[in-house]
């Protein structure tokens, strides 16, 4: 078998292990990092078909940025009410698993069974060499001949940012909040108090008071603690 | 085997080799000068002016003991730093270290690999690495570990679309993503006049460059960018959980980084082994060097961003001024090549 | 066979996109389902790319980028809902997710 096939089917037999790998997975972490895996060969499969330019960008696109981003919302949603996979919806698994089987079925016998025939075109490892290499042919096609779809693809890419920005705004206050605190207070780790449970009230009577007449503060949050522009007026004017 | 691929494997190895010769070194070099910056001795024990220091301190961490906390995501936890210390010198494969040299009657080129894509393959790696931080990050089960993972997501995400961008204009002027290529297109001369210039690309694409240097900072998690591990605020960000040789491992991978693209920036636009006199690979390292230092002389001297002032940096000012960056070098190629 | 035929991507592409559909029929997160959608694109660029080196033309490699394009696109916008769905809802399980069935 020639050298070339021999790593091509390595290099698929890793994508379509790990693919499988991240739809079995329970964590949805570790399906992403399979997914990682996964497009990484894919990547090196686009060079081994003279993709050079598509295989980078599908590494800078694909893994740099799209699987980031959907670990990064993957953090930001608490573990713990992430829905089963095993034995959730027994009816679901079948029907996905052989409609599955029965589409690769059919794949497979259009694949063995047509062939597709075409004009072989101008492109091939000389041609591409003839203008400096693929990312000197992509520009010379794209920009001759695909200059309105480029422009289309950008107006979309733009309406995608705005959406995301819209969709991403944060959710406006029902009631709007009193003034800022002339003190603040920044958690960054968690919303305020939601890693615990409700605290216990805090009496006077619990506390010994060891200063003597020194004011004891004792606050259960930071909004108690701190005090706003009103509070101060009205300790003023009282 | 082909003779080529052969000193291509030999050549990565040494670069490999090197590269983590002179990471270890440039902890010390990061001590010292930052000592003497606030006048301090810096490291001077062990060894001769503390020149045995890095090694003392690569003993001290392998025999540290090895801590995994119990509610880890144990195999992403041990994966991490590794992904992080593999991807940070396989970006140096692409680096021209020099024309090719004759040994033992072979000639031998001074590069890995001269491919059609070499910068993009630089970003591709780069925002691969992320990966460590992240998962790293996430494996700890800790909040601020978590957050120092998302944290690095994000400003990672944000500058590496800056520091392409800012790469474009040299694409432009250059018509080659090659850094062979691009460095062959510096060596020429510029003639201006009675002037003679070098065509290094930090000549005709000066904000570009500071772009860049900005981008790069923010991109290896440096001061004033180490938001990730900022220590006052995250404990230690993302490594926080981790001891011993692993969390070496991030360290090494920051290091290694920062060597890997200030040569990056030096090939790109200060014109790589280009120099006045007898070019070679040492004007590469003399102006690593001077990337280098910028590095540590930005630590001892800048405080440390704001999260909102780092993301507002990125977004508002660097990638509004990167775009206008490569509007106006795009005229201003047409108008060279007189179709404008 | 003894050399890159056809089949072999195809069979790689046709691979993955069902791999990717048996996971967004099967599974109930909707960030895995959205990592599935991920998969069949790339399984789609996979045959686009392999085409254009069996027929050494590059037109199946710019419908690639512009999959790539829009694939980054839908991204965007897909994990926007997925932040504002588990802002509104504290849910990622697509099941719970039934308002417009109502």
């Amino acid at each position: 078998m020639a050298a070339e096939v021999l790593v091509f089917n390595l290099l698929s037999g890793i994508a379509i292990v790990s693919a499988a790998a991240m739809i079995m997975m329970r964590n949805p972490v570790h399906s992403a990092i399979a997914l990682v895996i996964t497009f990484v060969n894919v990547a090196a499969v686009f060079i081994m078909l003279r993709a050079e330019f598509l295989a980078v960008v599908q590494i800078i696109v694909y893994t740099g940025a799209i699987l980031v981003l959907i670990l990064f919302v993957l953090m930001l949603v608490n573990p713990d009410e992430l829905p089963d996979f095993h034995g959730a919806r027994p009816m679901q698994q079948i029907f996905g698993f052989g409609l599955g089987i029965i589409l690769l079925a059919e794949i497979a016998v259009a694949i063995l069974t047509r062939t597709v025939v075409a004009e072989p075109g101008p492109w091939t490892e000389d041609g591409m060499a003839a203008v400096g290499g693929n990312v000197q042919a992509i520009g010379q096609v794209l920009y001759s001949g695909y200059v309105l779809p480029i422009q289309a693809t950008a107006l979309v890419l733009l309406a995608a940012t705005i959406g995301a920005l819209f969709l991403g705004r944060p959710d406006e206050d029902e009631e709007p909040t009193p003034s800022r605190r002339t003190v603040a207070t920044i958690s960054l780790a968690h919303t305020r108090g939601s890693d615990q449970d409700e605290i216990p009230a805090l009496s006077s009577a619990n506390i010994k008071h060891e200063a003597g007449d020194r004011d004891l503060i004792m606050a259960r949050d930071a909004d108690e603690f701190t005090s706003t522009p009103e509070d101060d007026q009205k300790g003023q004017q009282e | 085997m082909d003779a080529n691929l052969l000193s291509s494997y030999i050549f990565a190895v040494v670069v490999l080799n090197v590269l983590l010769g002179l990471m270890a070194y440039m902890t010390y070099l990061e001590r010292k000068l930052m000592a003497a910056m606030q006048d301090r001795v810096g490291p001077n024990r062990t060894g001769p002016v503390g020149l045995l220091q890095p090694i003392a301190d690569g003993i001290k961490l392998l025999v540290k003991e090895d801590i995994i906390p119990k509610h880890a995501d144990r195999r992403i936890f041990l994966l991490a730093p590794l992904l992080s210390f593999v991807l940070a010198p396989v970006a140096a494969a692409v680096i021209p270290f020099g024309d090719s040299i004759t040994v033992f009657g072979h000639e031998v080129n001074l590069y890995v690999a001269d491919i059609n894509v070499a910068a993009l393959y630089f970003l591709a790696i780069g925002s691969m690495g992320v990966y460590g931080i992240i998962l790293g990050g996430y494996a700890s089960a800790n909040r601020y570990s978590l957050l120092g993972g998302l944290r690095s997501a994000a400003q990672v995400i944000s500058y590496e679309i800056i520091l392409g961008l800012s790469l474009v204009g040299v694409f432009i002027l250059s018509g080659s993503l090659s850094l062979v290529e691009i460095v062959n297109q510096q060596s020429e001369t510029l003639h201006l006049g009675p002037l003679q210039l070098p065509n290094w690309f930090i000549l005709s694409q000066p904000l570009a460059f500071v772009i860049f240097l900005i981008a790069a900072v923010a991109e290896t998690n440096r001061a004033p960018f180490d938001l990730p591990e900022a220590e006052t605020e995250l404990i230690g960000g993302f490594h926080t959980e981790y001891s011993g040789f692993r969390f070496s491992f991030f360290f090494l991978a920051e290091y290694i980084s920062m060597i890997v693209i200030s040569l990056f920036g030096a090939t790109i636009f200060l014109g790589g082994t280009d120099g006045p006199i007898r070019d070679g690979v040492w004007w590469l390292a003399l102006k690593a060097f001077i990337f280098l230092f910028f590095y540590i002389w930005l630590r001892t001297t800048v405080p440390r961003f704001r999260y909102d002032q780092l993301m507002g940096l990125a977004w508002k000012v660097l990638l509004p001024l990167v775009l206008i960056n490569i509007l106006l070098t795009g005229f201003i190629r047409l108008w060279g090549l007189g179709m404008l | 066979m003894n050399e890159l035929m056809p089949e072999h991507f195809m069979f790689l592409s046709a691979a993955l996109f069902i791999i990717g559909m048996v996971g967004v029929l099967t599974r109930r997160n909707v960030l895995v389902i959205f990592m599935c959608v991920e998969l069949m694109l790339t399984a789609v660029n996979i045959s686009f790319i392999g085409f254009a080196w069996e027929f050494s033309q590059l037109t199946g490699q710019i419908f690639a980028l512009f999959i790539i394009a829009i694939a980054a696109a839908e991204a965007v916008i897909g994990l926007g809902i997925i932040m504002a769905l588990t802002r509104q809802r504290d849910t990622v399980d697509i099941d719970e997710v039934r308002e417009l069935r109502q």
